[in-house]
């Protein structure tokens, strides 16, 4: 059950994003990212990387968050059978972050790729306050919901983030809940990639799953009822794409009635 | 039972005031109707106490044409009423800094006016924040030169940061003086290392006016840190984040607190009824550019400016293809057939707002209707010229990747008066070295964020500012000068500009903007994003 969001916004994602099913072609590396400024109006730039493994160019700029000029950055995706109009395989789901590491600011010119128009699915981020909403219908029944986090951060994304947590509140609210465990995770085991060894640390876990309790309680969940914990090295579990090591870095909610 | 004024009787207010207005004479030359032209300058200050009714509807001269405020429960009685009376004992009250004359704000063209007609002993120039310090002699301009020339106040923040309910924040960053011009940040009575540690820094006040906008709501969630906004435990409404440049006030009464406690100089408690009195007044005003110079009145034409679209209008409205950023002024935009290329070679269309009106273009014929196209394009260049944003935190340092090409429109994304529905706190670099302009004038601190602090995301763990901004309210290193957008309405009467009075002009406001992020916008973009900006 606990899927039901994060399949929906991942299947989302994908669709905004123009690609074919995924191919389950897990690549893993850090690289220096550049952008390419494909000026196709808002939000439309490209962002590419170099896997120096293999030589190969990838489009890395199809997930939640986008990398940053300047600065290094992990890639995590599955190769897909998408067009390329960025100069790059298409990686579909991808999952970047941005590292601590600097590295050359490198910015390219359109170079006769169109690149994409910014676009947006409704389902993929939260209306105005103002709007009314159908609160979501009986029977309920426990759920969980899991919401993940880019490397090394605890940061809620946007859009991403709030869609499931607010999912989470109203059906929480509604339901009458009464339990909320909110547990943190982080993959503080060493990843290799690159050459080099990666992990998270320990504090994360626990990070995490307080900005979680506290987005809930902001959200109207009564935090006498939220017993928040938090642990590392977890396993991994099924995640869109397959991706094993971004499924780590999570957070689950799990309601009881 | 209040009911909300319909468009037609606002309208009518907003006609009288202006025509009573322009009937003065001040505007005679283009404007006709002028027998005998009286100052307006006696009028044009308000001072407490004064005793003078404040209309339902108040119009005065500004750079550009007429501002109006609106005061929709007017005409208000003055006497007595907290928002004119001092309630501290330096001499202010709430309208001191809140002239009608200027936006509901303070320009420095009225304050340097008030120097000279008081010397200096106007209670705007009271010693607590109206001087560069109060450790200084009162009576030198030097000492009042923050104010009289970037019309900034000083604001002093405790340091450490304090957290709502008063307790300590451990701060991310050490804060050092790297040079201090106004001697208040080393000062042994109100520096930081002072008897109660604390941080000053120099800004502009915020129009008390407007105010829905400022509080509205229209999302649940703060994007820029991740989470819901906070709840007011007293009106159980979410607070908006839009209030102040630091964002210390959640709420607008709490913003009247810290403003009796530190501006007035307020000892003890207000009584809670003149705190609703304030509150209330500040809740019927609305505040816009009516008329100009060259265009005529703004909601002339199918144009919807001046303030009573904004009273009638809804807040929080994010923009978007329904709702259009700036619609108010589409209808002004020049028929398909026109060529922009003709209108950017027509001297007229440059220089229409440059300089004064005279008595063969103001308000009519060909100058006016090249203005008027003037401002619909800079509505346009302003929602959908595309440049690469770079290296501004709370921008970049989202989702969206650095750069991000997007428009002005993307942070000044809240229709009628392009705040940031977000909120918006963001760092420009306004404040922050290397983007800010040279201020030697200012203060200039050295942060250093802690070891294991997550550094700024662009310019690292040691920065340099006049104005930490956010980071003195919540004492965290990605936080460091980040500065509240502001309402955009009402500009052209209360220059300068940015928090620090670092902008002098609408056109230097642009400048740094082209400056910044590379825009590479030309002379006629310019001009028509000043026109636009004039107007609002």
């Amino acid at each position: 059950m606990w899927v039901k969001g994060t399949v929906l916004f991942s299947l989302a994602a994908a669709l905004s994003y123009g690609a074919d099913a995924p191919t389950l072609k897990p690549v893993s590396f850090i690289a220096c990212p550049v952008y390419r400024d494909t000026n196709q109006g808002r939000k439309s730039g490209c962002w590419l990387a170099d896997d120096h493994e293999n030589g190969v160019r990838y489009d890395i700029g199809g997930g939640r968050a986008k990398p940053q000029i300047g600065h290094e950055v992990l890639v995590e995706g599955v190769v897909a059978n998408s067009p390329d109009v960025c100069g790059g395989a298409v990686l579909v789901p991808v999952h970047t972050a941005v590292l601590e590491t600097r590295c050359p600011a490198v910015m390219l010119p359109p170079e006769n790729y169109p690149g994409r128009t910014f676009q947006v699915s409704a389902k993929s981020v939260l209306p105005p306050m103002d709007v009314e909403r159908p609160l979501p219908a009986p029977p309920y029944e426990s759920q969980q919901w899991v919401i993940q986090f880019n490397f090394q951060s605890d940061f809620l994304l946007y859009q991403y983030s709030e869609v499931i947590l607010d999912a989470a509140a109203r059906y929480i609210q509604v339901s009458g809940a009464k339990r909320i465990f909110v547990t943190g995770y982080a993959a503080t085991k060493a990843m290799p990639v690159s050459g080099r060894t990666l992990s998270e640390s320990s504090t994360l876990a626990k990070t995490r799953a307080e900005s979680v309790a506290e987005a809930l309680r902001r959200l109207g969940v009564d935090a006498r009822l939220m017993h928040v914990s938090w642990r590392k090295d977890p396993e991994p579990i099924a995640s869109d794409g397959g991706l094993e090591e971004p499924s780590k870095r999570r957070v689950t909610i799990r309601a009881e009635l | 039972m209040y009911l909300m004024p319909t468009k037609r009787t606002l309208g009518a207010a907003t006609f009288a005031g202006a025509a009573a207005f322009l009937l003065s004479g001040v505007f005679s030359q283009g404007w006709g109707a002028a027998e005998s032209p009286t100052p307006l300058d006696a009028e044009t200050w308000w001072s407490p106490s004064g005793g003078r009714e404040f209309p339902a509807s108040l119009s005065y001269a500004d750079e550009r044409g007429i501002i109006t405020t609106l005061n929709l429960k007017g005409p208000t009685d003055t006497h007595g009423h907290p928002f004119f009376t001092p309630l501290g004992t330096n001499g202010r009250a709430c309208i001191t800094c809140h002239q009608p004359a200027d936006g509901m704000s303070v320009s420095v063209r009225d304050v340097q006016a008030r120097w000279k007609a008081t010397a200096g002993k106007d209670p705007i120039f009271a010693a607590i924040d109206g001087s560069n310090c109060p450790s200084l002699p009162q009576d030198e301009r030097a000492s009042h030169s923050l104010l009289l020339d970037r019309g900034t106040f000083r604001v002093a923040r405790p340091w450490p940061p304090l957290d709502a309910d008063g307790k300590r924040i451990a701060p991310q960053f050490d804060i050092e003086v790297v040079r201090d011009p106004t001697g208040c940040n080393t000062s042994a009575i109100y520096g930081l290392h002072g008897k109660s540690p604390a941080i000053s820094v120099f800004r502009r006040p915020r129009p008390a006016t407007n105010l829905k906008y400022l509080t509205a709501v229209g999302f649940v969630f703060e994007p820029k840190n991740g989470f819901p906004l906070p709840i007011d435990p007293e009106s159980g409404q979410r607070m908006s984040g839009n209030l102040l440049a630091d964002s210390r006030a959640g709420t607008l009464k709490l913003q009247l607190l810290d403003a009796m406690r530190t501006h007035l100089e307020t000892e003890g408690n207000l009584d809670p009824g003149q705190i609703q009195r304030i509150l209330d007044f500040e809740a019927q005003l609305y505040t816009a550019q009516s008329v100009d110079f060259v265009g005529g009145k703004l909601d002339d034409g199918g144009a919807h400016g001046g303030p009573e679209t904004l009273a009638l209008s809804k807040p929080g409205v994010l923009k978007s293809s329904r709702d259009i950023q700036w619609v108010e002024y589409s209808p002004w935009a020049a028929p398909t057939t026109t060529s922009p290329a003709s209108a950017a070679t027509n001297p007229a269309s440059t220089t229409a707002t440059s300089a004064p009106a005279t008595a063969n273009t103001a308000g009519s014929g060909e100058a006016q209707r090249l203005f008027r196209e003037s401002v619909a394009r800079g509505a346009a260049i302003f929602r959908e010229r595309t440049f690469l944003i770079s290296d501004s935190s709370g921008l970049n340092s989202m989702n969206f990747g650095n750069p991000t090409r997007d428009s002005c429109n993307f942070c000044h994304n809240m229709t009628r008066t392009g705040m940031d529905v977000a909120p918006g706190q963001v760092d420009l670099g306004t404040t922050n070295e290397p983007f800010a302009d040279a201020a030697p004038d200012l203060p200039l601190f050295k942060l250093t964020c802690h070891a294991g602090e997550t550094p700024h995301p662009f310019l690292g763990p040691i920065i340099y500012t006049h104005d930490p901004g956010f980071a003195l309210t919540t004492g965290r290193c990605v936080d460091i000068g980040k500065i509240t957008m502001q309402s955009m309405r009402g500009l052209a009467a209360r220059a300068p500009y940015f928090s620090n009075g670092s902008a002098r002009t609408l056109r230097d406001v642009i400048e740094f903007y082209n400056r910044r992020y590379n825009i590479a916008l030309t002379e006629q973009e310019k001009q028509d994003l000043t026109n636009l900006m004039s107007v609002l």
